[in-house]
């Protein structure tokens, strides 16, 4: 139904897609995997109208087609589902399908599109309340307005890119079927992830991309998980494992040695008053972190994430409880920086807002947090000789890849610039260390890397505080898992709890 | 400005350290071939319009910078935009969105008269000239925190209190004026002169060259090394880089914040203080525009105190010039100056767009979220 033939576009000196080849069947759900930066994202902005290509043609049932804008894309009946939901959140379900149903001036009746959008929710046997506002669904309701919304406007082909990166296992498995149908009723799906089992289960045919190259195309049960991952990959990775660790006693989990550390963090019914009348974002939160230990909180975004690590950073002053920072109470706490006694090192979820100052060099970054004390600074100067040491200390120390220590970060790949603020922030070892989805954006080789900064840290007796939406990442190096569901903490008896169980906590159904 | 400091001083060598500021844009070159295209462009205009080109140069280098009398002239005039620009820039740098250096300025020029008029009066002149000078500076810089405290403790955006808080302190000035400071014998707003005693000295005879001016220069050599060599430098680069870094690596941004803002404030008081025991020796009303010259001055000299410095000077020089070209038979308008002025600003603010678009389109390798960028290279 739809060809691309020799596809290729360059950005710079980068080949983001060489020579890309690939055909969609009607009906069918094809798989396009492949590593961050593999070239998946630019082959669905190409598909979708904000990309163009340098060379090569796209092909619409026979005929060529030039893809110059989303508007043409929707024209031609493709729709798309963002990663990030596009929305507008005060408007309620219905009327953002209509939104983006409107051609120019033009935007089908109420009746009219109520009736799409009911033959399509039909078909996948989806509840959809119209008019609710966006604003007030789960995240998982409003994936499947976005791609309501996209069936609607499209028609022939829907592109999915990793829409499961912002569900619970559960959902995932919720949303195979609907595809099924979607397809059954002769549209093509077209599934962008990196999460091969979802893949395995969802997909009929696969595209393996890497380095911009098509490394494979074919049906799914061609290959097995091994074969696919091999190819997505290139070389085999090293990815950190609880169970590797678990062969060295060295470095087994000490929840069960009876020897427990002190707390070097403690949160007693730790509970934050929402702006809105009776909304508690977080609730009675207990929790502690012993040195030597990685407790893991998983749980689905926007469960209270951001206010327990608000909280923690004394941004945010409880209603009710205390936060103790080693033996000391102190809810006080204004900034991250060093508190004597109690260095803490933070690794934020948004790097770019909230760690990196991009135009400045690698070196001013490492030294953020370090610039104004001995030796680095003398009397309010600063001593650049012991930055430069310093930077050129971390630099070798975390292997982060830049041409010298004076290159803005901002030209780094998104894994250097992890890097340089894991660098940064446990290159002091600090003794409690705070990790916010550190692995995210990054590819799997700089995903390891971060992890395995994290069990080092962990192995030299730091208290570590892992709060994660990837839950295989979480497992994989958690000593203690808590689940965060609604504002409320609970602890699971992780490793002994299975995966299937700490899943259905984090959807508040166990 | 990474380019301009690959000498080998200590001071430049390190300039680069954290100063590959703000963008491609901060290049020296870029400047210079910034206003030699702006002259360019408006000489070209006034030749269509019949004006001999290569006789408006010569006599505008003659009027600015030919002999004496006239480079002090273009020192005099360069002297309070310097002061103007140095508080724009550090407010700028800073993340600090200080307009109103107009008003700063205006109040370190009052205050400064009025001591040195009506409210100080010592047998010897030095101790007054001193304190009237602190006194205007901090006047400006207090003037400034106003809009810093509203900030803090009202939410008032910064850029839009101090430029409304120009005008009450346009208005303020002109009541004093017409107040307690007025001179006798005139209903206008307009102070009594200053006594020649307290008069700023002069270094040569009968020119401009006072005090003031070396005063300013200095201020920006100091400035720079502020910016380049102490962590207060880093620390206002950072929380005007990326404030919610700066919170989070342990800086007190809005401390830091409220002190930029008194001395950007202080800078401009000290122009208005410096201008009026320097060069008027009294005060009016309408006491010049250098404290919104002054951030085009600063957007000119790419923030950076030094640049600052030669962007003044320029601005000095074609004022100063303009005035020969003005009085000489060709009998240009001197409000051909503010074309330049003018023309000099928006190619600035046309390149920098362009170079900044462009930066952002081929940083935009791939359209997607930042992690994912260029990762091959791991």
């Amino acid at each position: 139904m739809l060809q691309l033939i020799n596809i290729s576009k360059r950005f710079g000196p980068v080949a983001a897609l060489d020579n890309v080849t690939l055909s969609l069947r009607r009906g069918a759900i094809h798989g396009i995997l492949g590593e961050n930066g593999a070239g998946k994202s630019t082959l669905m902005n190409i598909l979708f109208g904000l990309a163009h290509p340098d060379t090569g043609k796209i092909e619409l049932d026979g005929r060529r087609v030039r893809i110059v804008s989303p508007v043409r894309a929707q024209r031609l009946g493709i729709g798309m589902v963002h990663q990030h939901f596009k929305m507008v959140e005060s408007l309620t379900v219905l009327e953002n399908i209509s939104l983006a149903a409107a051609r120019g001036l033009w935007s089908p009746g109420r009746r009219e599109l109520i009736g799409r959008i009911r033959a399509w929710t039909d078909k996948l046997h989806w509840n959809l309340d119209l008019e609710k506002p966006v604003a007030d669904l789960a995240v998982g309701r409003r994936q499947r307005v976005e791609i309501v919304k996209a069936l609607c406007t499209g028609g022939k082909l829907l592109i999915l890119d990793e829409p499961t990166a912002v569900l619970t296992p559960q959902e995932v498995a919720e949303l195979i079927p609907p595809l099924r149908a979607v397809a059954a009723a002769g549209m093509t799906v077209l599934f962008i992830s990196h999460k091969l089992a979802e893949v395995q289960k969802l997909c009929d045919r696969i595209t393996i991309l890497r380095k911009g190259r098509v490394v494979y195309t074919g049906a799914i049960n061609e290959l097995d998980a091994g074969q696919i991952a091999e190819k997505m990959i290139g070389a085999r990775l090293k990815f950190p494992r609880l169970t590797d660790h678990q062969e060295q006693p060295d470095n087994a989990p000490r929840r069960d040695s009876g020897e427990l550390a002190p707390p070097r963090l403690e949160l007693r019914n730790v509970s934050i008053r929402g702006s809105r009348h009776g909304a508690w974002p977080l609730l009675n939160v207990n929790l502690s972190v012993r040195s030597g230990e990685i407790h893991g909180i998983a749980g689905v975004d926007g469960n209270g994430q951001d206010f327990l690590i608000r909280c923690i950073l004394g941004q945010l002053e409880p209603a009710d409880g205390n936060v103790i920072f080693g033996d000391s109470p102190d809810s006080h706490r204004k900034t991250p920086g060093t508190r004597s006694g109690t260095p803490l090192g933070y690794i934020p979820e948004d790097r770019l807002r909230e760690a990196l100052v991009l135009p400045l060099s690698v070196q001013a970054n490492l030294m953020l947090k370090r610039y104004h004390t001995s030796p680095f600074a003398w009397m309010g100067l600063c001593r650049f000789g012991r930055w430069r040491q310093r930077s050129a200390e971390l630099i070798g120390q975390f292997d982060i890849r830049c041409p010298d220590a004076q290159t803005p970060v901002g030209t780094l790949s998104g894994g250097n610039q992890q890097k340089v603020v894991v660098a940064r922030e446990l290159g002091e070892k600090p003794r409690l260390i705070l990790a916010v989805n550190p692995t995210r954006g990054l590819d799997v080789g700089a995903s390891a890397f971060v992890m395995n900064q994290l069990l080092a840290a962990r192995r030299e007796g730091a208290a570590i505080l892992l709060v994660h939406s990837d839950l295989d990442e979480l497992l994989a190096i958690s000593d203690r898992v808590s689940v965060l569901y609604n504002g409320q903490l609970q602890e699971t008896s992780w490793p002994d709890a299975s995966r299937e169980q700490i899943g259905k906590m984090m959807l508040g159904i166990a | 400005m990474m380019t301009t400091f690959h000498s080998s001083s200590p001071l430049r060598r390190h300039a680069g350290r954290f100063s590959r500021l703000i963008s491609a844009v901060a290049l020296l070159p870029l400047t210079i071939g910034t206003c030699g295209l702006a002259l360019g462009l408006v000489l070209s205009g006034l030749a269509l319009a019949g004006y001999p080109p290569l006789a408006i140069v010569s006599r505008w280098v003659d009027g600015s910078i030919g002999g004496i009398y006239p480079l002090t002239n273009s020192l005099a005039d360069a002297c309070p935009l310097l002061l103007t620009g140095l508080a724009a820039g550090i407010a700028f740098r800073g993340g600090v969105l200080n307009i109103g250096a107009q008003g700063q300025f205006l109040l370190g020029a009052m205050v400064t008269v009025g001591l040195s008029t009506r409210w100080l009066i010592f047998h010897s002149a030095p101790p007054v000239i001193i304190l009237a000078i602190l006194a205007g500076t901090f006047a400006g810089g207090l003037w400034a925190l106003l809009a810093s405290v509203l900030e803090r403790y009202r939410s008032v955006p910064i850029v839009l209190s101090t430029i409304l808080l120009n005008f009450v302190a346009l208005y303020v000035v002109r009541a004093i004026l017409q107040g307690p400071l007025q001179a006798g014998g005139t209903p206008a707003p307009q102070s009594p002169q200053i006594a020649p005693a307290y008069w700023l000295p002069v270094f040569i005879p009968f020119t401009s060259f006072h005090l003031g001016i070396p005063i300013a220069f200095v201020l920006a050599v100091l400035f720079y090394a502020l910016n380049q060599r102490t962590t207060f430098g880093f620390e206002s680069l950072v929380i005007g880089l990326n404030p919610g870094a700066a919170r989070l690596a342990g800086i007190r941004v809005t401390r830091k914040q409220f002190l930029v803002m008194f001395m950007s404030g202080c800078c401009a008081g000290l122009g208005g203080a410096l201008q009026v025991l320097g060069v008027t020796h009294f005060m009016t009303g309408s006491f010049g525009n250098y404290g919104y010259a002054g951030i085009a001055v600063a957007l000119l000299g790419r923030l950076n105190p030094l640049g600052i410095a030669g962007a003044a000077l320029f601005f000095g020089m074609l004022d100063t010039g303009a005035l020969r070209v003005e009085e000489s038979s060709l009998a240009l308008p001197h409000a051909v100056v503010n074309v330049v002025k003018a023309v000099v600003i928006l190619l600035m603010l046309l390149l920098s767009a362009y170079l900044l678009g462009r930066k952002l389109r081929t940083r935009q390798v791939d359209p997607s979220p930042p992690g994912d960028r260029g990762s091959d290279k791991l």
